[in-house]
């Protein structure tokens, strides 16, 4: 799958879980999940959940993009989460 | 047209039912209906999974085996990864045995299941699932069928945030409480509980299935914070103001269920089998026992220091571990898993206990704590240390920490880094004890009591008066006696492949070396054949 298709992939899936939480905070590679979509802990689970759900894959060690040098990082964006599931899907293909 | 409604009651205890479907202080029956249940029913103390938590047990009675087979130990899973150790929540997919849901649909029959854990993502089933433990802003997504949400969405009253399970409120659960604070916790729960009720009264009436199971959990909740209200042993000869009105408000919200479980009943109809059972039950806890800090303070652990973020500070003071991971060779993830793992080296120079030197540290660490002492009177305070072999047995077993720990208040461990190790609270607490509630009642069903039957033998009840067969491999049964129709044996239920349940251990040569071990283990005690 190449960048652009990963991308659109995040932004359909975030979108989707955003969809009931009355934001109104734009989809887009610079969103940040915690400064504009109100994410906290348990989103990012469920997040990394309807990744697994939409791949149909359970290793694709989200861990490596949650944990940094064994500290969890403040906030993501939606295109930093594309670039290293891109990274990803190419190591496994 | 409902053959079986199944009332699921979280952390529901005889300790307490006894006293509210009587009236021992003249403060009149608070629970009528569940009286007149009983009475003509059967009842028995449930013995719960090893270790009584909300998830195990609930999946025990979902899939008919123990934790050790079906995977599921605990809310949070963590994952060792030598230099770190990553904490996600168990789900669905983590289950290795295959539901009744499953069973009962695969089999022609159609269910509607409500507000259980372990739930989600929804896995798919012949009739309607919304799952418990599951935020507002993620129900949606997280029912089946399709289109589910904004039916009940249509339902009057439905309010998503009421109805959801907020986790930063519940991980308050075993903090010290003020009364007052208390109150607004028990009143936070009666709207919870009212928009269940609705979800069930709604679509048992619309869908009429076959198999009708719904979990009202607002029971545990409010025992655990206010177990000091409702707990016989524990009231106070000269009730003050306060603890009168958490009383009230704790009956308010008794007698709030016995309506829910009359209209369930009602609207099943007469021909139905109704069956209610428990989890897990309840007692007093009154002391602290900090596990973490008692093994630092051993040398066993070290604790790390947190850095400025928001994140960091958050993960802090979350209700997991926060430790330095290349120095801590044992450690409790959670409070509620009341687990210590033993983390093995995975080669030389790396953190954790040789693995040569597995056992005898193993055994140190339990003799440790069987003598750990409560300062003040002399106590022990560890009734009991369970090895996962033994307590878990079964092809998920490595997932389990490698002791589970039974307090002598059967009370949950704290993993704060906090003196003294060992305290007494405020006030007691409740917690969870291994003995809950079971009780049948309908045509079919013969009255009477029981001695304990085991949380295992549920599934099987439920089968059997859907009347399809017991799966052999479930591990409880139909009590003798419970029915009038002889008991049918079918095939085994399926176990969950690789794909739809955990993902595979990743190859490497710990987590090889972690597998030979656990079969060393089953080997040793007959579990499996050489
Ligand atoms: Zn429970």
């Amino acid at each position: 799958m190449d960048l652009a298709k990963v991308q659109e992939l995040v932004f359909e899936v975030v979108a989707g879980l955003v969809a009931d939480w009355d934001l109104d905070a734009e989809i887009g590679a610079t969103t940040r999940l915690v400064a504009n979509l109100e994410f906290e802990s348990i989103d990012i689970i469920q997040m990394v959940v309807a990744f697994e759900e939409r791949l149909q894959r359970r290793n694709l060690g989200f861990e490596k993009l949650l944990m940094v040098d064994g500290r969890y990082v403040d906030d993501l964006s939606l295109g930093q989460i594309a670039a290293f599931l891109h990274q990803r899907l190419a190591v496994a293909a | 047209m409902t053959r079986t409604l199944f009332i699921g009651l979280d952390g529901a205890t005889f300790t307490i039912l006894d006293e509210l479907t009587s009236d021992p202080y003249g403060e009149g029956v608070t629970m009528p209906f569940l009286a007149g249940l009983i009475a003509s029913g059967h009842k028995a103390p449930l013995r719960s999974t090893n270790h009584p938590l909300t998830p195990p047990a609930w999946v025990s009675l979902m899939t008919g085996r123990n934790p050790g087979s079906h995977g599921v130990f605990d809310f949070v899973r963590f994952k060792d990864m030598g230099h770190d150790v990553y904490f996600t929540l168990y789900d669905a997919r983590d289950i290795q045995d295959e539901t009744i849901w499953s069973l009962a649909g695969r089999q022609g029959r159609r269910i509607v299941s409500l507000n259980f854990p372990m739930m989600a993502p929804p896995p798919d089933i012949e009739g309607c699932l919304v799952p418990g433990f599951t935020s507002w802003k993620h129900l949606r997504r997280n029912m089946r069928p399709e289109g589910l949400y904004d039916r009940i969405k249509a339902i009057d009253g439905f309010d998503p945030k009421e109805l959801a399970w907020d986790f930063e409120r519940e991980s308050k659960i075993g903090e010290d409480m003020a009364d007052d604070e208390v109150e607004g916790w028990v009143r936070h729960h009666l709207p919870r509980e009212a928009q269940w009720f609705r979800i069930a009264d709604t679509l048992l009436e619309q869908e009429n299935p076959d198999l009708f199971a719904v979990m009202f959990d607002g029971t545990d909740k409010i025992q655990h914070q206010a177990w000091h209200a409702l707990d016989p042993a524990l009231r106070p000869a000269e009730p003050s103001e306060s603890w009168l009105r958490l009383r009230a408000l704790c009956l308010g919200y008794f007698r709030e269920l016995d309506g829910y479980i009359r209209r369930l009943v009602e609207r099943a109809g007469p021909d139905a089998q109704v069956f209610l059972a428990s989890d897990h039950g309840f007692t007093a806890s009154p002391r602290v026992v900090r596990i973490n800090r008692w093994l630092g303070e051993k040398g066993w652990l070290t604790w790390r220091t947190a850095g400025d973020s928001e994140a960091e500070k958050r993960r802090e003071s979350a209700n997991f571990a926060y430790l330095d991971w290349t120095k801590t060779l044992a450690f409790c993830p959670t409070p509620s898993s009341n687990g210590i793992a033993i983390r093995v080296a995975r080669g030389p120079g790396e953190p954790g206990v040789p693995e040569a030197d597995y056992e005898s540290f193993r055994d140190t660490l339990v003799a440790e704590l069987k003598e750990m002492r409560d300062p003040l009177t002399g106590e022990k305070v560890i009734r009991d240390v369970l090895l996962r072999e033994q307590a878990f047995p079964g092809a998920a077993m490595g997932d389990c920490p490698d002791l589970t720990l039974v307090l002598s208040d059967y009370g949950f461990v704290s993993v704060r880094n906090v003196a003294p190790v060992v305290s007494m609270r405020a006030t007691p607490t409740g917690t969870h004890h291994p003995d809950g509630i079971f009780i049948a009642a309908g045509p079919g069903i013969a009255p009477g009591a029981s001695g304990r039957f085991s949380i295992l033998d549920v599934p099987s009840i439920l089968m059997h008066s859907l009347d399809l067969p017991v799966p052999r491999n479930f591990e409880g049964r139909v009590p003798d006696g419970l029915f009038a129709r002889e008991v049918r044996v079918g095939p085994a239920s399926r176990r969950m492949s690789a794909g739809t349940a955990a993902e595979p251990q990743v190859a490497d040569e710990a987590s090889e070396a972690e597998k030979l071990r656990i079969l060393e283990q089953l080997k040793a005690l007959g579990y499996l054949e050489d």
